[in-house]
């Protein structure tokens, strides 16, 4: 029987639409329920309750049927979530499995995906860096694609608004290229890593070895205990789900806020077919949904609408919503919708071994994983044969080497009675990609998944300036390591497909102009002007940081920019 | 260890998996449920000796106590390819001819040192089908020792919520 409040259009109307629940919807999530405005968040997946959903959460090791291991049926039936290093026994149940939602790989791209209520802000790696004025000013300098329309001192009041109800552990280090923020204490660099942050400090002018500045509550304020989180414990099973809510989430954070002002609807199981347009008035009018538990196919309508359902899916969802209008595509009148798709490239890791300092271990976990190393090539001006640049995740520790070659009493002594190694080091590098026209998502013209949406062609690949930073990695790395006395020095290709880093980014990028972009400076579509787009697919460039916490930032500003806008009657 | 119980609590632990108790079996099948693998009474029993050779009963439990030959059927069973568990099967039969052949007798009625000493050169036997499946018996058990409850309660600690990290502790 028909649901008669479903039925009633006026029950199917709201101030606002959110489009997806990850670490930006969350935001805009909060933001339009604090300022008063009656808000639908729209979900794909199902729900996940915070602490109440993390079934593995306290979990010992022994307590996983495999040890935290992957069955053989599960790599065979999802070779894509597989290849993802946070894809185990523990928290398999996030992430979106390969056979349940097909795409397209026109070239080989691993599209990971968390389809339930937080997304994937409840398996994020939560580090948080700052985007600094080189960032914003890169393309228009180097001549790639098109000049942001927005500079640093735009979004640096919405980082500090952001970070400082997040909660980000980190130092403040005085870095041009990674400004400082609203830190709560670091998690201190340990004796090895220290000694690396000495060496490059004392001979390299410009380069910076810090503190990995990540979303944890290493002293929770006020304003953390009244989201109901308390101080991370250092348990580092963060993909589980915390029940301390010790690290950022939309479940642990943004959304129970969010519901406690009454003003938000939040509906799981809610795929978003297309956006409405009504041509008279040249706005949209809300969105198409297909219920996924009764096929249902429903429309509820809103004032504005904020698409955040995660890059390739916010393509997705604006190139299926065609209207005599926008015959490809919503606000698609210079082609450009779906192109200009850009990611990090993470294909080179490099270890090395330390004998100094072995009057140092380290006892219990780091969060923040150690140490970071922002760009440091072509800052202030090219100084390689490649654009742009790079940064490195680095770290050290001291393992227990167990000894596993005899039988018996020796196999078992040999597991018990550990010895200390000396510090191991590790990094992997975080590069900048350029973006391409011929990096691209499309739908296909037949094919469609269950819910009757198009599937989703990805045509997205490296170009030869990858490897062209890759190698200055291994080059300029590896002479700093040398200079910190490191030894056994090994780089090794990590041969991972785009996508794998999980930081796709664009296709529905931002500019001044409507000709060569698709959103203004304030991140609505240029063509229509109540439809927002603040999740990953609004970035124009990609620089090297970890992104999350720019799209949280940029969505808190674009709340502000629409409640601004339709008090003034503008949307 | 009630040995019953064990497996009962070891089943349930490794998510509820049906278990018969020896004395309701009819055939002779292995007391675990195996979706892949083909393991008889006389195979369980055989990997059972082999897992306590590994990793012995001391002052502690071994491997028989903590049922390691459960834990490294389950995880061959379920997280091997199909060419593993064959190996394993095929490997399991080789070692039961080699061990007869080397000791005259069978491997569980070698004492422990005649065992030890026998699993000591395997490496050097040739054989691969003897030194692929002694290889994973070998990473499973120990996995499953490093990995047990017994273990990481008492003798290497897990900690699941640590509370703390210093990166300058002394060693």
């Amino acid at each position: 029987m028909a649901n008669i409040a479903i039925d009633s259009v006026k029950d199917r109307t709201f101030d606002a639409i959110v489009i997806g629940s990850g670490a930006s919807g969350g935001w805009a999530a909060k933001e339009f329920t604090e300022k008063g405005l009656k808000t639908l968040v729209l979900e794909r997946g199902r729900d996940v309750v915070h602490v109440k959903d993390y079934p593995t959460t306290n979990l010992y090791p022994y307590e996983l049927e495999h040890r935290g291991e992957m069955t053989f049926q599960d790599r065979q039936r999802n070779p894509i979530a597989n290849r993802c290093y946070a894809y185990r026994e523990d928290s398999a149940h996030f992430f979106v499995k390969d056979d349940e939602h097909p795409y397209i790989q026109d070239k080989e791209f691993d599209w990971l995906r968390g389809y339930q209520v937080g997304g994937k802000s409840l398996l994020w790696a939560r580090q948080t860096q700052r985007w600094s004025e080189y960032d914003f000013e890169g393309p228009a300098r180097d001549g790639f694609a098109v000049d942001w329309p927005i500079r640093y001192a735009d979004i640096a009041p919405w980082y500090s608004y952001v970070e400082r109800f997040v909660g980000i552990a980190g130092n403040k280090d005085g870095v041009a290229t990674l400004p400082d923020g609203e830190f709560l204490p670091p998690y201190p660099l340990n004796a090895a890593e220290d000694h690396f942050r000495k060496t490059v400090d004392n001979r390299y002018k410009g380069r910076h070895v810090i503190s990995a500045r990540c979303a944890h509550l290493s002293q929770p304020q006020p304003i953390h205990i009244q989201q109901g989180r308390v101080q991370c414990q250092n348990r580092t099973l963060c993909q589980r789900g915390c029940p301390f809510g010790g690290y950022f989430s939309t479940n642990s954070s943004t959304l129970p806020w969010a519901q406690k002002t009454g003003n938000l609807t939040l509906r799981p199981f809610s795929v978003v077919h297309s956006i409405l347009y009504d041509k008279e008035t040249g706005r949209a009018t809300g969105v198409k949904v297909v219920d996924t538990n009764t096929k249902d196919e429903l429309e509820f309508y809103a004032q504005v609408i904020f698409v955040n359902a995660s890059t390739l899916n916010t393509n997705l969802i604006l190139l299926n919503s065609v209207s005599e209008r926008f015959p490809n595509g919503l606000g698609n009148d210079n082609g450009l919708l779906g192109k200009y798709i850009a990611f990090h490239n993470y294909t080179a890791r490099i270890s090395a071994e330390y004998d100094g300092l072995l009057q140092y271990k380290t006892d219990g976990r780091n969060p923040a994983g150690g140490g970071y190393i922002p760009n440091f090539r072509n800052v202030t001006r090219q100084e390689t044969d490649f654009l742009r640049g790079w940064a490195a995740a680095f770290g050290a520790s001291r393992q227990e080497l167990r000894d596993t070659g005899g039988v018996g009493t020796n196999l078992k002594d040999g597991l018990l009675q550990p010895t200390l190694s000396n510090w191991r080091i590790h990094s992997h590098m975080m590069a900048e990609t350029i973006p391409k026209e011929s990096n691209r998502v499309w739908l296909d013209n037949n094919k469609k998944d269950a819910w009757g949406v198009p599937l989703l062609h990805i045509s997205v690949a490296y170009d030869d300036s990858d490897w062209q930073r890759r190698q200055d990695y291994y080059d300029q790395m590896s002479e700093m390591y040398e200079a910190a006395g490191f030894t056994n020095i090994q780089t090794a290709d990590d041969n991972r497909r785009p996508g794998n880093d999980i930081h796709e980014m664009g296709g529905v990028r931002m500019g001044h102009d409507p000709k060569t972009s698709l959103l203004n400076k304030w991140h609505q579509l240029h063509l229509c002007k109540n439809v927002y787009v603040t999740d990953g697919a609004c970035m124009t460039s990609t620089a090297t940081q970890n992104p999350t916490l720019t799209y949280m930032a940029f969505t808190a500003r674009a709340v502000d920019h629409a409640v601004n806008e339709l008090k003034k009657g503008n949307l | 260890m009630n040995r019953r119980a064990a497996v009962r609590t070891l089943l349930y632990i490794a998510g509820g998996t049906m278990v018969l108790p020896a004395c309701f079996r009819e055939s002779r099948k292995a007391s675990i449920a195996l979706a892949n693998l083909s393991i008889s009474e006389a195979d369980e029993g055989l990997l059972e000796e082999l897992v306590e050779t590994l990793v012995p009963a001391t002052d502690n439990p071994g491997g028989k106590d903590l049922l390691l030959h459960f834990f490294v059927l389950k995880m061959v069973d379920d997280c091997h390819s199909p060419d593993d568990q064959q190996a394993f099967t095929k490997g399991l039969a080789a070692f039961r001819n080699w061990s007869q052949k080397e000791l005259g007798k069978p491997f569980a009625e070698a004492d422990l040192e005649q065992r030890t000493a026998l699993l000591s050169k395997v490496a050097d036997s040739g054989d691969d089908e003897l030194t692929s499946f002694y290889g994973m018996v070998k990473r499973r058990t120990i996995q499953g020792y490093m990995n047990s409850q017994y273990v990481m309660t008492n003798l290497v600690k897990y900690e699941l919520i640590p509370g703390r990290y210093n990166g300058y502790f002394p060693v």
